[in-house]
């Protein structure tokens, strides 16, 4: 065309390009060293007699140990109040679903909103104000004590019904996300058929709604169990002091306490992974048959049911999760924080800011903060920009190899965090990044890698591919299409993406909680240090001024557009 | 400049979608690939796109061969001077009407006011002129196809490929913008591809059909000729209505259906035995039943009769047929008649 450069026939090429190669190449070796680096060095690790980086030889006696009379018992331990948790989770999730999308419940929106602000409440600093709330000498008992008379507590949080207690707490909010998609999906006029056939709305749930529901709310289950396998902020918190051990602080304990025991642990490790594995395979198959019929038309709205008589029920239920949940827990740092020395009435308090004073003084502390905002908004970057390629690879480029990479980046998902750091433990000592912020960055990278392919697979996968096909029949190549077109689109994405990445690292404490030295300490982990030397007052104001600090910096991340 | 296909061949995993396809299209010239879907027909327009790399054969576009299997060539669709237009438009959601509209003048790296003089044109000529500033989202279907039809001209693209355009829009709006194509393409005079499953589309677009089956070609020829010489009963359903007789030809050429009616046609070769004779319902005379007899007129009954407005459709029964009739007279349901027609109307197949 006349007056305008024209690109044709200037260049000719075979095949989609050997860039596009080269990138899936390092993608897939990047992937695969974070993720299975730490995964055979747990291997190594389990036939070991000594410590990394120790003298040693081989063993079977780590795998022989594994069915000792202590490990068992924790493994029964571990069952019990995972399975728990996951049953009365999945309860609380469906109830909230139900009553958000199917009845005229009427704080809707607030009930999402307060889900979701526990959904980001960090586990750790739940469980700290659970303590404060709830252990023996804690505000509960103390007012309960000063009502009844006596002097036996009535609340004691160190115990196998406490961590379960708060571990339901944490895990609703992510129960109901995962069960809302599955829910508004659902086609209700099947429902309104049922009670157009006669049938009352109790009569309707049982028989149309729970048995199409069937296939989301297994999938809810097998997903709270792994969590609460996997948790380790909660019972290191509640049940070290309790004398109750689940397998993720055991194997905490094992490694760090003399006589460290970490070839016992990578085999604890291991058989861990196997269960919760195990459970996400699982839970992959159940979502797989899920066949109930989706809502195909457009402009259909749900008739909610009117709950009548049983509002007072619901709004009383609600509010007391919520306030549980978050509320209540936040007022109690806030107060523990602003006191010299922890009494449970606040009219006997001596009130001060010392505690918040303390953090500025403390190079530690800012230390750790520095720590954090490095890990977590740079190594976020890190994380964010693997899953993203890993996603664009698996679910449009699909080269040959893309099957096998979509496993490798599923894997973390069946790995505890605090396995993959005793990984990270076992294999780090033969890197040069020994000791470095390094280190942390790169075992959450691999814990969270899932966390960024969901995300923004799901945003690929909604991409019309004739977007981008377009462009190039308009003359960009794949470089500029991707630069003005794809990423673009994906900002919605990428945004959440880092978000969630971001949130992750911060609150992070299982995979850090082994491989942290003195100078990569972060903040989540002063943050238990602090409380576990009952310093409660510092541990309450740090966590006060790190959710303040989260809240504020993601407020500017999400505001700033993405220059592309 | 033209476009030229040679023993194009596609295939996913072992299936072939377009087994040796080839034709040339002359510079200026409208033509429709049609038939059902998966005949291969998007496939071969992707290939000739880029956005497809065959297995086997050579494109060229002018004189520009942009994919030889023999020889390793293949040109990205990004160095091929085409202008597409897809199915769901793609129009970019993040971009206004103008962005979309300039974006292929911007990365050939023309000036602002290069890009300012051609967008206002190309949006002129779709009649979007006073949208150039509406954020894509804001438009209807129709306006969203009009701005994927001037984002594939404002370069002036050596080609223009179509990919069912016309699918995603309700029926009105379909024949208003159907007429609009076709004038713009004659103003611009692009040599152009134009894929599509509507007969209607294809017979009133087309300089030539290019009707395909199982991803090869079944025949390639004007509108008038497809429509009136179809060379098997697959394209006579595609390209419209088909009444068809089973008759057996004779020695002489003649054919007979079972009631003893004998066919005549204005197109001998048929080979002798079993065949079928097709006539358009629109070419076939209804009449009071005169008793006369003679070659190429059925006697039958009306079984039914629709009223459509301009016209009846008749259901007549004849001894070895129900063929559909149109006509404007009308005749009650039960009425002894009387069909005819020409010669030239007549065209026997082979049975399938």
């Amino acid at each position: 065309m006349n007056g305008v450069r024209s690109l044709a026939s200037s260049e000719r090429r075979r095949g989609p390009g050997w860039a596009v190669r080269a990138i899936f190449a390092a993608t897939f070796l990047s992937a695969a060293f974070l993720i299975l680096t730490p995964l055979l060095a747990l291997l190594h690790g389990s036939f070991q007699t000594g410590s990394p980086g120790g003298a040693s030889e081989f063993t079977l006696r780590n795998w022989r140990d594994l069915g000792s009379g202590n490990i068992v018992h924790t493994l029964f331990v571990t069952c019990y109040i995972s399975v728990a948790t996951s049953v009365l989770s999945t309860i609380g999730g469906a109830g909230l679903t139900w009553l958000v999308y199917r009845s005229d419940f009427r704080f809707k929106k607030s009930l999402v909103g307060a889900v979701g602000l526990s959904f980001f409440f960090p586990g750790f600093i739940l469980a700290m104000a659970w303590v404060i709330l709830a252990s023996p000498g804690g505000i509960f008992n103390d007012l309960l004590g000063h009502v009844f008379g006596g002097d036996d507590p009535v609340f004691d949080i160190y115990s196998v019904s406490g961590i379960i207690w708060i571990q339901v707490l944490h895990i609703v909010p992510f129960a109901f996300f995962t069960l809302r998609g599955p829910m508004i999906a659902m086609d209700s006029s099947l429902e309104e058929a049922g009670y157009a056939s006669g049938g009352n709305p109790w009569a309707v749930i049982r028989r149309v709604t729970l048995p199409l529901m069937i296939f989301p709310l297994l999938s809810s289950l097998l997903l709270c169990f792994v969590l609460s396998v996997e948790q380790f902020a909660i019972p290191a918190m509640v049940g070290i002091p309790g004398h109750v051990n689940t397998l993720a602080t055991e194997l905490y304990l094992l490694t760090s306490f003399s006589p460290p025991n970490t070839g016992l642990a990578a085999a604890v490790g291991l058989a861990m992974s196997a269960v919760t594995g195990l459970s996400i395979f699982a839970q992959r198959r159940v979502i797989a048959r899920n066949t109930a019929p989706t809502v195909t038309g457009k402009g259909y709205r749900v008739r909610p049911l009117a709950l009548g008589r049983w509002h007072w029920a619901a709004n009383t239920i609600c509010l007391a999760y919520v306030a549980m949940s978050f509320f209540i827990p936040t007022l109690a740092l806030i107060y523990t924080s602003c006191i010299k020395f922890f009494v449970a009435n606040p009219f006997d308090a001596a009130w001060t800011f010392r505690n918040y004073q303390q953090l500025w003084e403390s190079p530690g502390t800012l230390r750790a903060f520095w720590n954090t905002l490095v890990v977590a908004g740079g190594g976020a970057v890190l994380g964010l920009t693997l899953g993203t390629l890993v996603a664009w690879f698996t679910h449009r480029l699909k080269p040959p190899g893309y099957r096998a990479l979509d496993v490798l980046a599923a894997l973390p998902f069946g790995i505890p965090g605090i396995v993959i750091g005793l990984g990270f433990l076992w294999s780090y000592v033969y890197l040069p990044i020994h000791g470095s912020l390094m280190v942390l960055v790169f075992c959450y990278v691999a814990r969270f890698l899932p966390y960024a392919t969901e995300t923004v697979g799901a945003q690929v996968v909604q991409l019309d591919k004739a977007l981008e096909e377009a462009a190039w029949a308009s003359g960009a190549n794949r470089l500029v299409s991707f630069r003005r077109i794809i990423l673009p689109l994906l900002r919605p994405a990428l945004q959440s993406g880092y978000f969630l990445l971001f949130i992750a690292y911060f609150r992070e404490i299982a995979a850090a909680a082994l491989i942290y030295t003195a100078s990569t300490q972060v903040l989540s982990i002063s943050i238990w240090a602090f409380f576990e030397n009952a310093n409660w007052g510092v541990a309450s104001a740090l966590s006060i001024v790190a959710t303040i600090v989260t809240v504020a910096l993601m407020a500017a991340v999400m505001r700033a557009p993405l220059k592309v | 400049m033209g476009i030229g296909v040679e023993s194009l061949v596609k295939k996913y995993g072992g299936k072939t979608i377009v087994d040796n396809v080839g034709f040339h299209i002359a510079d200026g010239e409208l033509v429709s690939l049609l038939g059902p879907s998966g005949c291969g027909k998007t496939t071969t327009l992707r290939c000739i796109a880029g956005l497809e790399t065959p297995e086997g054969g050579r494109i060229a576009i002018g004189d520009e061969v942009v994919f030889d299997a023999a020889s390793g060539v293949t040109v990205e669709p990004y160095h091929r001077n085409i202008g597409m237009v897809f199915q769901s438009y793609a129009i970019w959601p993040h971009m206004t009407v103008f962005e979309n509209v300039a974006f292929p003048l911007r990365v050939r790296g023309a000036s602002q006011t290069e890009v300012e003089r051609r967008v206002v044109r190309a949006l002129d000529r779709v009649g979007l002129g006073a949208f150039r500033d509406r954020s894509s989202q804001q438009l209807s279907g129709g306006q969203q196809q009009r701005v994927a039809v001037a984002r594939a001209i404002v370069h002036e693209p050596a080609v223009l490929l179509f990919d069912e355009p016309l699918s995603n829009l309700d029926a009105r709006l379909r024949d208003q913008t159907r007429a609009e194509i076709r004038a713009l393409q004659r103003e611009l005079n692009i040599a152009t591809i134009y894929v599509t499953h509507d007969q209607t589309e294809a017979l009133s677009l087309s300089d030539r059909i290019l009707v395909m089956r199982d991803g090869r070609i079944e025949q390639f020829g004007t509108p008038e000729e497809i429509y009136a010489r179809p060379s098997d009963m697959f394209v006579a359903e595609v390209v419209g209505t088909a009444n068809f007789f089973d008759i057996v030809v004779d020695d002489a050429g003649l054919g007979r259906d079972s009631g003893g009616t004998v066919f005549r046609t204005a197109f001998p070769g048929a080979a002798p035995g079993k065949a079928r004779a097709m006539v358009r319902p629109d070419r076939l005379r209804i009449g009071a039943d005169d008793g006369a007899g003679g070659p190429n007129r059925l006697r039958g009954t009306v079984r039914q009769r629709l009223f459509m407005g301009g016209y009846y459709e008749y259901v007549v029964e004849t001894a070895s047929a129900r063929p559909r009739v149109l006509s404007a007279e009308a005749f009650a349901e039960g009425t002894p008649v009387v069909l005819s027609f020409n010669d030239e109307n007549c065209i026997f197949l082979a049975r399938d």
